[in-house]
């Protein structure tokens, strides 16, 4: 139960490619034509994404009346959150989640390594790790304003604002959510690489999934045992979600700027390991032949 | 007696039509433009016990839409069809009992088991016992020349392999009538003339009637005696193979003919040298004039 | 009459035992895809932990009947996905026109075409919630009450794709609709009936067969009821009786991929 998602870009991809080579200069150039092309693609899908609209409000629906459920008197806090901060707090999370679709990175780098693909797509003059993720930007792009929306819709409707919420803490909520989901994809592509090595790195992306699924995305991390809480905010899950959402339930610029440092120091690592991983891999791949 | 029976038959089909682009596709929501498509449009013929008949035309003409009805898949909308004194869409169970098809463009067969494995779930489907299976594998797998790939799984079989597996499926339970829709659809000249060979042999051996479409002007001139000829749902020829070359009078296949051969046969357009090739695209041709 | 249904469960026997034979060319694929779907749902019990910590009961369910719940909707989705994955696709066979080839054979179209494939990664679900109701003791008599109703869970679960499926006959992208409903009725079977109220709570028993799939066949198997029990088979029947009627009356209108969209 629970299948993972499916979507397909294949036809952006190749457009990207035939283009992406040929720009010069502007080194950034080619990925904003990559990510420019992908996101006209996925304006197309837009109604799709409304489709799938009906499994986030399934999802969110059932939270609000399960926390309606387990707050019996109005005011009472459980795990230092009020009833409506648990609730926006999952719709949070879970807009990230399903707004992010970062399993179409995995995807695509697992079959391009295992189809052999990967041979021509690294001689390209652009760094194929880039490549991917500026595709998907132009993927996140459409489908996380449309679930921003949804989820404000919904959560005003039903369960009404926050109350104090800031509005003009929103575009640094919108960074931290942003700086989240590239965290996520770069995380995600670092295992998806491993298949350089290994047969199929779908168990390990799938854990990585379920932990974060989980341990992050359902619950504050307040709500775990006191033991178990130092141990998540060392995993990616306080930078992909618990940091971004609660900044959202609970803001303050001092969250704010410790929420974006944690992430730098992540994107960074992230980072570095991505190019590692990816370095090593491709010399692999030269000394055995593919 | 009459094997197949067909008066007047109809079908329809309601097309949507959606103009390309992202503005095609919001204008279809709003405004949805179907187009009925009259694929089958009184069409009347009928085709004697142990006759081998080629049903041609060009694509989209409706023969897979005429075959399709008479094997039981499509419902017609308006006329009477009788395969064998059966009604095809009130007992398309007793009829698919006494019917064979090939469908050139798509396979029945499980690819993952080998021939062998296929034809005993075939013979199951059509109620033979695992003795009568048996025996009648034997004597198709000699008749056939499968011997030598008869146990390795269909999927590493070659095309030419795989349809003469697909015929021996459609032969198991000896029909009266094989319905061939395309069968030699991108075989290679050596086993499109072994497949060629096979059908006349069922049908001499069997008294299978064989009702038979086909682009390849060569499954027409090597097997059949009659030829129907439909375009925009319509008859427009039935008439015998030996009489359409020798008689077809048209002046302008003559003409073509000429054209085709140069100035050094100039002079000696002899009508009866015209192949049947020529007088079909002639005929698809003058059709399309009108 | 006997032996035509003979011959038929002999057709499915061999499909069945294909289908399987299919998956288990790679043993180790087979294995993985099973494997993971049971530690798959054995994750959500964290999260029924953490709720059951909070409070000693949720929506009237003790920890134990939550998992009742989850093992019958895992088992029932399990046993529908494994006997008839194919009609959780049947939007893909109508449009696309794959029905052909069993529109020609002298069977039971729907039969031939439902048994056609199968689902690895729902044996997993299958076993973890035969697991479960094992583990969480409803006794003898409630283990087989389970089993009874992991079958008419099944029934309701196939019944609801094909009624929905179906409807492609008629309609265009009701693969989405029928993906979304199914799974609807794991996202909210997998939750206790007694958080949902008034609207949401109708609709979870009259449109989204919830109700009928799991919520009753629970309370059947922790205090039962007869008149509970003879519903909840009643309606099983029903749906299925429905849905049949509905394939076959759009079996008429199937296009055998006549039916393209034709771009100007």
């Amino acid at each position: 139960m629970y299948g993972w998602g499916k979507r397909n870009a294949a036809g952006a991809l190749s457009l990207a490619r035939g283009r992406g080579g040929r720009v010069k200069g502007m080194p950034w150039r080619k990925y904003a034509v990559i990510y420019r092309l992908v996101l006209l693609e996925n304006l197309q899908y837009a109604a799709n994404i409304v489709v799938g609209f009906f499994s986030y409000a399934v999802f969110i629906y059932t939270f609000i009346m399960l926390w309606e459920y387990m707050y019996r008197t109005p005011g009472e806090l459980i795990a230092g959150y009020t009833k409506e901060q648990m609730i926006w707090y999952v719709m949070m999370t879970e807009m990230i989640w399903f707004g992010s679709g970062a399993a179409s990175v995995a995807r695509e780098v697992s079959t391009d390594i295992r189809g052999g693909n990967i041979a021509y797509l690294m001689n390209k003059p652009y760094h194929y790790t880039l490549y991917v993720l500026a595709k998907y930007t132009g993927e996140w792009s459409v489908r996380l304003p449309m679930y921003a929306m949804l989820a404000a819709g919904i959560g005003t409707l039903m369960v009404g604002p926050l109350p104090g919420f800031p509005l003009t803490a929103v575009p640094g909520m919108a960074v931290c959510v942003v700086l989240g989901l590239t965290i996520n994809a770069v995380f995600k592509m670092c295992i998806s690489l491993f298949s350089f090595w290994i047969e199929d790195a779908a168990p390990f992306q799938w854990l990585y999934d379920k932990l974060l699924l989980i341990v992050g995305t359902m619950f504050p991390v307040e709500i775990f045992p006191k033991a178990l809480q130092p141990l998540f905010k060392l995993t990616p899950i306080y930078t992909v979600f618990y940091g971004p959402a609660k900044l959202i339930v609970d803001f303050s610029p001092e969250k704010c700027v410790e929420i974006l440092a944690a992430q730098a120091v992540y994107l960074a690592a992230g980072c570095g390991l991505m190019f590692l991983i990816y370095g090593k891999g491709v010399k692999k791949l030269y000394v055995n032949g593919g | 007696m009459q094997a197949i029976q067909v008066e007047n038959l109809s079908k329809t089909f309601r097309v949507k039509r959606k103009e390309k682009g992202m503005r095609g596709s919001v204008k279809a929501i709003f405004h949805p433009q179907t187009e009925e498509i009259r694929a089958v449009n009184g069409v009347s013929f009928s085709v004697p016990e142990g006759e081998i008949l080629a049903f041609i035309g060009p694509n989209g003409a409706g023969k897979s839409t005429t075959i399709k009805m008479l094997t039981g898949i499509l419902y017609p909308d308006g006329g009477r069809v009788e395969v064998l004194g059966v009604d095809p869409t009130k007992q398309r169970r007793q009829l698919a009992y006494q019917i064979g098809t090939v469908f050139g463009q798509k396979e029945q067969l499980w690819t993952h088991l080998t021939p062998h494995d296929n034809f005993r779930f075939f013979g199951a489907i059509y109620d033979l016992t695992e003795r009568e299976t048996e025996v009648r594998i034997d004597e198709l797998s000699e008749r056939f020349a499968l011997k030598d790939f008869i146990d390795i799984p269909v999927r590493n079989l070659s095309l030419g392999q795989r349809i003469r597996c697909e015929m021996v499926v459609a032969l198991i339970h000896k029909p009266k009538v094989l319905f061939l829709d395309e069968p030699t659809i991108g075989l290679d000249p050596v086993v499109k003339e072994n497949v060629r060979e096979l059908v006349k042999q069922m049908n001499r051996e069997e008294h299978t009637t064989i009702f038979l479409t086909s682009h390849d002007v060569g499954d027409i001139e090597k097997l059949c005696r009659r030829i129907i000829i439909v375009n925009d749902g319509r008859i427009v020829m039935d008439d015998s193979v030996e009489h359409l070359k020798s008689h077809y009078p048209h002046k302008q296949a003559a003409d073509i003919v000429e054209q085709d051969r140069g100035n050094e046969a100039a002079g000696s357009g002899d009508i009866s040298d015209a192949s049947l090739e020529d007088i079909i695209v002639e005929i698809y041709k003058s059709q399309g004039e009108e | 009459m006997l032996t035509a249904v003979k011959n038929q469960m002999r057709v499915c026997l061999l499909s069945i035992k294909y289908n399987v034979m299919r998956e288990m060319v790679n043993k180790v694929t087979f294995l993985t895809n099973v494997g993971f779907m049971v530690l798959n749902n054995a994750s959500f019990l964290v999260q029924w932990m953490i709720l059951f910590r909070l409070r000693g009961e949720v929506g009237g369910y003790t920890f134990r009947e939550i998992m009742l719940l989850w093992g019958l909707v895992a088992a029932s989705f399990g046993l529908s996905h494994i006997l008839f994955a194919r009609v959780f696709s049947l939007p893909d066979l109508i449009i696309n026109g794959k029905l052909d080839a069993y529109l020609v054979q002298p069977k039971n179209v729907l039969v031939g075409v439902i048994t056609s494939s199968t689902d690895v990664s729902a044996i997993g679900d299958f076993l973890y919630g035969i697991a479960i109701a094992a583990i969480c003791g409803p006794g003898v008599g409630g283990f087989i009450l389970f089993l009874l109703f992991t079958v008419t869970g099944a029934v309701v679960f196939t019944a609801f794709a094909l009624l929905l499926g179906s409807l492609s006959f008629w309609f265009v992208r009701m693969d989405m609709l029928q993906n979304q409903m199914v799974m609807g009725i794991v996202s909210f079977g997998t939750y206790p009936d007694g958080i949902f109220k008034g609207v949401s709570r109708f609709l979870l028993y009259f449109i989204i067969p919830v109700g009928m799939a799991v919520w009753y066949p629970v309370h059947v198997i922790v205090r039962f009821d007869a008149e509970m029990f003879f519903t909840v088979a009643g309606y099983a029947a029903l749906l299925s009786a429905m849905s049949v009627a509905v394939f076959y009356r759009g079996l008429r209108r199937y296009a055998s991929g006549n039916l393209m969209v034709a771009r100007m």
